[in-house]
């Protein structure tokens, strides 16, 4: 027996002895190694690609403007240009507005939405097929799917045809496109699927006897819906409010399209300065538009910690 | 004095529950036997309102409870996977009844905090209460979810195998403390469960639940010595049950051939099924001269040993498997050969026949 102990010991020496370190200490490094080979790729791809031109962008909100070119000279003119002009800052402002509008509206109409398919269908194949609908229009192009507005809310479109023929109005109505209003109906329509899928999948993982169980400590339906089916699928709502936000504040092709240029969101303000190689101006745009973005994700973010959710 | 007559619930083809009618007494503890399959959870799901029958009655002290709102029936449910609330505090999660409860909510803070304090105790969740439901064990969060139900004061609560979810430790703890908690309250607790263990140890009343519906209802001692029919001695997995055919007062089947106790008044060729418990059977050699009167010849296949008896398992040249269960605390049995033949003896006395009813 103590033959058989001395030898396991000093084979424990040999092998501790051959690099120094424990057998711990060796899957430990190894495993950081592992962790380090995956996220490189993606730290690089950002850093390139993301990082550095934000870093550019500030930099050349600060360069001089002159008609036709841009010097790396600094200077703060773009800022105060923009800062000081209130069609700018209107400009801000309805985007902030309509971001605000666009967002209750996914809300309003994708919560009921996804509460039908992740609550109340009970079979994953039906709920899948039904959430495969809701992405068909997606199957067209983005700018065919703006377009499509058009012949729908225009003065002889579909809605004006229904409603004089129904007798609901005389004369076709003519605040439904070329308007915010037209804005407002085609980004919802296209952002309203971002809020359903997220919310639908957070619902369809309630344990539907929780719900039961409320049932039988004597909660009606309101109270069930406040106190647990909305707090259980808030990180969804989060995630969907994280998606529309991101993209309805960078928007600029709907309200090009739809409003008859009476709505100038940022995206819109930054592609005609950068079509007339306003490049310094166009900079400044961006800057102020990614702070809001940036502000308005935080806020999302502290309603909810999405990192204790797993 | 819970009631259910003629409760039927079908689901599609399959009936779950087939005109089932029982009484459960006030103040009792009743364990519901039944295999999976059996209807145990529809029937549960029927009294606290998650389903409606098709047909027949629920009532309450006359009061009538099918076709009213799960809601405001007044019954307790203590699921099988608890269903806590995954984002509330165990405290939260037991005052969810008291606080939003349709029928008079409690808002008086103080109230409200005595009252979980004190089901708190009962239950044996002391100092947990900030604890989220997801940071705590299985046998804690049972007690969560038993607390959460008690609290509101049902008058009945129906336990949905609640002890299956645990490990073997726990499940006697807990055992003991349910029907203690249960005696403290006088509430009835109706106690669904697939394990004839559990339901006899549980239950002081035992009802056998079988196709759908209830095929004896009695207290768990004679419920056990006493079963009334072939179907509830197969539940209570202590008997083994032989079929065959009166035969002038005697029990014939191809492997055993033996006088009735109590000479059943059948006539002869009726079909016959006996149940001969586990315990009551002597192995003896098969060549040990004369066989006794009542004795069955069959192999030794496989015995188990479990602790405190050993299980064994044998064939009659039928077929037939027979089990035999031998105490420790005896002398100590000779062990077996396998394959070898021996006699299986008993008490024609202890035998009880039942006539086999037409499927």
């Amino acid at each position: 027996m103590e033959f058989a102990g001395e030898q396991m010991q000093s084979a424990a020496q040999a092998q501790g002895g051959q690099n120094g370190v424990s057998p711990a200490e060796h899957r430990a490094r190894q495993e950081r190694r592992n962790a380090l080979m995956l996220i490189s790729p993606g730290v690089v791809w950002m850093a390139l690609f993301m990082v550095l031109p934000m870093v550019m962008v500030i930099y050349v909100s600060f360069w001089t403007q002159t008609t036709f070119t841009v010097e790396p000279t600094l200077t703060t003119d773009s800022w105060v240009r923009f800062l000081t002009s209130s069609t700018y800052l209107a400009s801000a402002w309805t985007t902030v507005r309509i971001w605000a509008i666009v967002l209750a509206a996914t809300l309003v109409i994708g919560y009921p939405v996804a509460l039908f398919i992740g609550l109340m269908v009970r079979n994953q194949t039906l709920q899948t097929a039904l959430l495969v609908i809701c992405i068909i229009p997606f199957w067209t192009s983005f700018l065919i799917r703006v377009i499509a507005w058009r012949p729908m809310l225009g003065t002889e479109g579909a809605i004006n045809m229904i409603l004089m023929k129904l007798g609901i109005v005389d004369t076709p109505l003519t605040t439904l496109l070329f308007s915010e209003l037209a804005v407002l109906i085609g980004m919802t329509q296209i952002y309203c699927v971002f809020m359903v899928g997220p919310i639908t999948f957070m619902l369809s993982r309630i344990d539907p006897s929780v719900i039961e169980a409320a049932r039988d400590l004597g909660a009606g339906f309101g109270r069930i819906f406040f106190k647990i089916i909305l707090p259980l699928s808030l990180p969804g709502v989060i995630v969907g409010a994280i998606f529309v936000s991101v993209m309805v504040l960078g928007e600029f092709a709907t309200a090009a399209s739809l409003s008859g240029r009476k709505v100038n969101l940022l995206g819109n303000i930054i592609v005609s300065q950068v079509g007339s190689l306003k490049w310094a101006f166009a900079s400044v745009a961006g800057v102020i538009l990614t702070i809001i973005i940036a502000a308005v994700i935080t806020v999302l973010l502290r309603v909810v910690n999405l990192r204790k959710e797993t | 004095m819970l009631l259910l007559s003629s409760v039927t619930k079908r689901y599609g083809d399959v009936t779950a529950l087939d005109r089932l009618s029982v009484t459960v007494p006030d103040d009792t503890y009743v364990s519901l036997l039944g295999a999976s399959g059996s209807g145990k959870t529809t029937l549960l799901r029927v009294i606290a309102g998650f389903e409606e029958p098709d047909s027949g009655v629920v009532t309450y002290d006359g009061r009538r409870l099918d076709g009213i709102a799960p809601h405001r029936r007044g019954i307790g449910f203590v699921f099988q996977n608890f269903a806590l609330f995954p984002h509330l505090s165990v405290g939260d999660n037991i005052a969810f009844g008291l606080r939003y409860r349709e029928e008079n909510p409690l808002t008086d803070t103080a109230e409200m905090r005595q009252r979980v304090a004190d089901v708190i105790r009962l239950v044996g969740l002391e100092g947990l209460e900030t604890r989220k439901v997801t940071a705590i064990s299985g046998g804690q969060r049972q007690r969560v979810a038993l607390a959460r139900t008690l609290v509101t004061e049902p008058r009945v609560v129906l336990l949905d195998e609640p002890l299956g979810a645990l490990d073997a430790n726990l499940r006697e703890r807990m055992c003991d403390e349910l029907r203690s908690i249960r005696e403290r309250l006088k509430v009835t607790f109706l106690h669904v469960t697939g394990s004839e263990t559990e339901a006899l140890l549980m239950g002081d009343t035992v009802a056998v639940l079988s196709a759908g519906s209830i095929a004896q209802i009695a207290p768990a001692s004679s419920l056990f010595s006493a079963p009334h029919s072939a179907d509830v001695a197969r539940h209570l997995n202590a008997y083994n049950i032989l079929s065959g055919k009166a035969d002038g007062g005697r029990f014939l089947s191809d492997c055993a051939r033996f006088v009735m106790p109590g000479h059943p008044a059948v006539q002869d060729g009726t079909p016959i099924e006996v149940a001969l418990r586990f315990d009551r059977i002597f192995v003896g050699s098969a060549d040990a001269g004369e066989a006794p009167e009542a004795s069955i010849s069959a192999r030794f296949i496989a015995s188990e040993f479990n602790g405190s008896s050993v299980l064994s398992f044998f064939r009659a040249e039928d077929g037939t498997l027979l089990q035999v269960v031998a105490h420790l605390s005896g002398p100590p049995p000779e062990s077996f050969e396998e394959g070898a033949l021996y006699n299986l003896a008993f008490n024609p006395q202890d035998i009880i026949p039942f006539i086999k009813r037409a499927a």
